[in-house]
């Protein structure tokens, strides 16, 4: 039956010319799982906020939605702030009060239910959410997944027959984020409910899915069961949205709709019946030599207070001139901190840290310029417009003159794909359009090492291929990285060294082939599919393309 | 604690805090203050063993050292000279000046700190979203941004001493012009995300209908009578006040600080109004010893 119908619906926010939802029609039956992806600024957060009427932005639109039979507008106001839940992106934000229980029952107050019923509801859910031991604690000594997954309860407790969520697990790190996303299954499977979700990583959520729809630039591109779709899209643009065993099965064969697999295990047994070998691979067995130590700890110790752990603990790295680094863990680490000391903007209790073979503290900057790129690049910018902030960070590198330095940010503005931004504020860029612009204003001051703090957070799949590619690209252009992240993925196909910090140490190092090949859990979810299955185990979908030749059995 | 203070009516708990605040504002006496004081401070190890304590003590302290050091330095007003200070005098009816201000100031702070553990976000919302809901919704996004603003700004020296930007360096006018810019920033950020937690409101039917309670706050017969209590020993301290015993008079003449005859009855009255909530987990406390005793 159906629950929510969207008809030839479109939008555009006043003043403006084009429409950012363009006649969009979908129909969603009871108990469907939905996902919605395409890139940033397709429209999908429009169209969550247009379906959950009270957060609708405003302008002008034409088109109906349809919630169970009627128009959303002739429901009533608590109907709707009932029955449509909606979870946002940010889990912090979306937090009112200041006790885990007070927030659960928010919702619920605000409706007016009574208190005995309130008090079974919430013994029902902190029962099937297993929340009981945090009913009491501060909101604020919460992990982010677990202030997602507060989030997700106060607005499953008012029984949502539709719930919305955007970009839910933008923010957290895999862990948090496959937990948030099996309760997500748990919700729809055992209890019904409608989801319709949109998401960046399909990896765990397309084979959930009853239907996926692709959205871009406000129409809709493809929708269909996730396998279908897969088997349109695979050899688009949109390819690199697809989970790894769809991907890799795409690549070699044109399967029947049927046969394409979505998860790892399907993409196991397809794997088992095919005849791989790989070719004798003329690997640029260049073998790079380690250049220059440019930056070295030396058995550093820190922590923030003093009853606290110890972030980092007898932690040594030495940094070579152009490599790049990735040093992957889960949250809490210590990975951030361990990229602050290297950054010079902390400084370690114990051992030290040396700058090109020297200790000294005071001359850094001339002896090694370092550019650091935070996680939350919007902090970075102080100026009203991009183009002041880039030209800012001109004026403050000796080495340019201004027509140069003019040259440089037109240069980097053409070749980032930013030119028609540069008059804009800030906070009007797009995720991944913000970490590009502070990236050039690192750039323009000519750095020799750039430190990247979790540079993926929030990135849709393409805008993180190109991420990969512009810094592969510096990086052969003679530029040291420095990154750390917990996106596994990411550090397989980007860097030249891997290193894992757990509990305050780097227990393990190596190139990317040494370093992940043989982890059973640790790795890229490419090596997962492949190990064991008789094929030549490969990290990547690009490694798989270049080693790889199948026989037509 | 769901026993002890908290558990008392929120009107009740409210009501005390705003006539500890007064008395804690007209009471001008140092022996009355310090007294006081110690006797929050034991609160405050009570109701979450000294952690506003720890993490603020610094700012108390400089708070008290900045009121001592600057109030002798500026007032130069009385009879009694202790000492000359590059040629100003230095007297000791301004430093006792200093130290009531001082230590008024620290009363208030503290008062506020067990207020914040007494008063939650939902006790809160209890007492002003019938009577004034949007200036309840208001307070209650304005509260939450104090610890928010601390975090962030502290996130932002990071982000732009990266960039070479920072209060810390630099001549004092570059200084003022970078700390404006990060307080720009800081509003700029905290705007936009505050408009997140507003819709993130207003989807869970935040203003639609009068809201209920999930605890329900019942006014029982023990609330009315600590109430009773409460006005009662507020009008005597007022009294107190009014008639000039809890107030250490300095000008035009210097009282013994020593109290004396019936200050001694307005500063047990004083005092005891500011020890309810101790008293009440004290009797907490006793009745458990004593349960434990039994078996």
């Amino acid at each position: 039956m159906e629950i929510l119908a969207l008809q030839n619906l479109s939008f555009r926010y006043p003043d403006e010319e084009h429409w950012v939802l363009n006649n969009l029609s979908l129909s969603v039956s009871e108990g469907d799982f939905v996902v919605l992806f395409g890139p940033s600024g397709s429209g999908k957060s429009t169209l969550l906020r247009l379906i959950k009427s009270e957060v609708a932005p405003h302008g002008e639109s034409k088109g109906q939605i349809i919630f169970n039979h009627r128009s959303i507008a002739e429901h009533t106001a608590e109907t709707l702030a009932k029955e449509i839940g909606m979870v946002f992106q940010d889990p912090e934000n979306q937090i009112v009060m200041d006790r885990v229980l007070e927030e659960l029952v928010f919702g619920l107050e605000n409706l007016g239910f009574r208190t005995d019923y309130m008090r079974k509801k919430v013994a029902e859910m902190s029962h099937f959410f297993g929340l009981d031991s945090l009913l009491n604690r501060r909101i604020s000594e919460l992990s982010g997944g677990q202030k997602q997954m507060i989030n997700l309860a106060s607005v499953l407790l008012l029984e949502p027959k539709v719930l919305l969520l955007d970009e839910p697990t933008a923010q957290l790190d895999p862990v948090a984020a496959k937990s948030f996303i099996s309760m997500l299954r748990r919700m729809n499977e055992e209890l019904g409910i409608t989801v319709i979700m949109a998401e960046h990583r399909l990896e765990d959520v397309l084979p959930l899915a009853d239907l996926a729809v692709i959205l871009d630039k406000g129409t809709i591109v493809h929708s269909g069961s996730p396998r279908q779709l897969s088997a349109e899209i695979a050899h688009e643009k949109y390819q690199s949205y697809l989970p790894a065993a769809t991907a890799l099965a795409m690549t070699f064969s044109h399967e029947q709709e049927k046969m394409v697999p979505l998860t790892i295990k399907e993409g196991q047994q397809w794997l088992r019946e095919q005849t791989i070998i790989s070719k004798s691979l003329k690997k640029p067995e260049k073998k790079k030599k380690n250049g220059a130590v440019l930056l070295e700890l030396k058995r550093v110790d820190f922590q923030y207070e003093r009853d606290n752990h110890k972030v980092l603990e007898q932690l040594s790295l030495k940094v070579y001139e152009g490599e790049c680094l990735s040093i992957v863990g889960g949250n809490g680490t210590g990975k951030s901190t361990l990229l602050r000391v290297l950054a010079g903007f902390i400084k370690p209790q114990r051992g030290h840290l040396k700058i090109k073979g020297t200790r000294s503290n005071k001359k850094r900057n001339e002896i090694l310029k370092v550019g650091y790129l935070p996680q939350n690049p919007r902090l970075f910018f102080l100026e009203d417009t991009v183009e002041k902030e880039m030209e800012k960070a001109v004026a403050s590198n000796k080495r340019l003159d201004h027509k140069t330095g003019k040259q440089h940010i037109d240069y980097y503005l053409e070749s980032f794909h930013l030119k028609a931004l540069r008059d804009h504020h800030p906070y009007d860029l797009s995720g991944g359009e913000i970490q590009k612009a502070a990236l050039i204003c690192l750039l323009l001051k000519s750095p020799e090492v750039l430190l990247i703090d979790e540079p993926t957070k929030g990135l849709d799949p393409m805008a993180k291929q190109s991420l990969i590619e512009r810094l592969k690209r510096l990086n052969q252009s003679g530029l040291t990285i420095v990154n750390v992240t917990h996106d596994i993925e990411f550090a397989a196909q980007v860097s030249s060294r891997c290193a894992l910090m757990f509990q305050g140490e780097l227990t393990a190092e190596g190139t990317p082939d040494a370093f992940f090949k043989g982890n059973t859990f640790y790795t890229t979810a490419m090596d997962r599919l492949t190990r064991q299955t008789g094929v030549p185990e490969v990290l990547t979908l690009e490694e798989a393309k270049q080693t790889w030749r199948m026989q037509n059995s | 604690m769901k026993r002890g203070f908290s558990s008392f009516h929120p009107l009740t708990c409210f009501l005390y805090y705003v006539g500890a605040l007064v008395i804690v504002m007209l009471g001008q006496h140092p022996a009355f203050l310090l007294s006081t004081v110690l006797v929050l401070i034991v609160f405050n190890i009570i109701q979450e063993k000294g952690g506003g304590l720890i993490r603020w003590w610094g700012a108390y302290a400089t708070l008290i050292i900045f009121f001592l050091v600057l109030t002798p330095l500026i007032n130069h007003r009385g009879t009694h000279l202790l000492f000359y200070f590059r040629d100003n005098p230095v007297m000791l009816e301004a430093v006792i000046q200093g130290m009531i201000t001082g230590l008024s100031l620290l009363c208030l702070l503290l008062v506020f700190l067990s207020y914040n553990q007494i008063i939650t976000a939902d006790k809160f919302l209890f007492l002003f979203a019938r009577v004034l809901p949007q200036w309840a919704l208001l307070t209650m996004l304005a509260m939450r941004f104090v610890p928010l603003f601390r975090r962030r700004l502290v996130e932002i020296d990071r982000v732009q001493q990266s960039k070479g930007v920072s209060v810390k360096t630099g001549s004092l006018k570059q200084r003022i012009k970078n700390g404006l810019l990060f307080v720009q920033i800081l509003l700029t950020w905290s705007l936009e995300e505050g408009i997140q937690t507003a819709d993130s409101m207003k989807a869970r039917g935040y203003g639609l209908k009068k809201r209920s309670r999930y605890t329900p706050y019942h006014f029982q017969l023990k609330d009315g009578l600590l109430l009773v209590i409460i006005i009662l020993f507020f009008s005597l301290s007022v009294a107190g006040w009014a008639l000039g015993d809890l107030v250490l008079e300095i000008q035009p003449m210097l009282e013994s600080p020593l109290l004396s005859g019936r200050e001694w009855f307005f500063y047990v009255v004083g005092l005891l109004y500011m020890g309810i909530p101790l008293c009440i987990e004290g009797r907490e406390w006793v009745l458990w010893r004593f349960w434990r005793y039994k078996i």
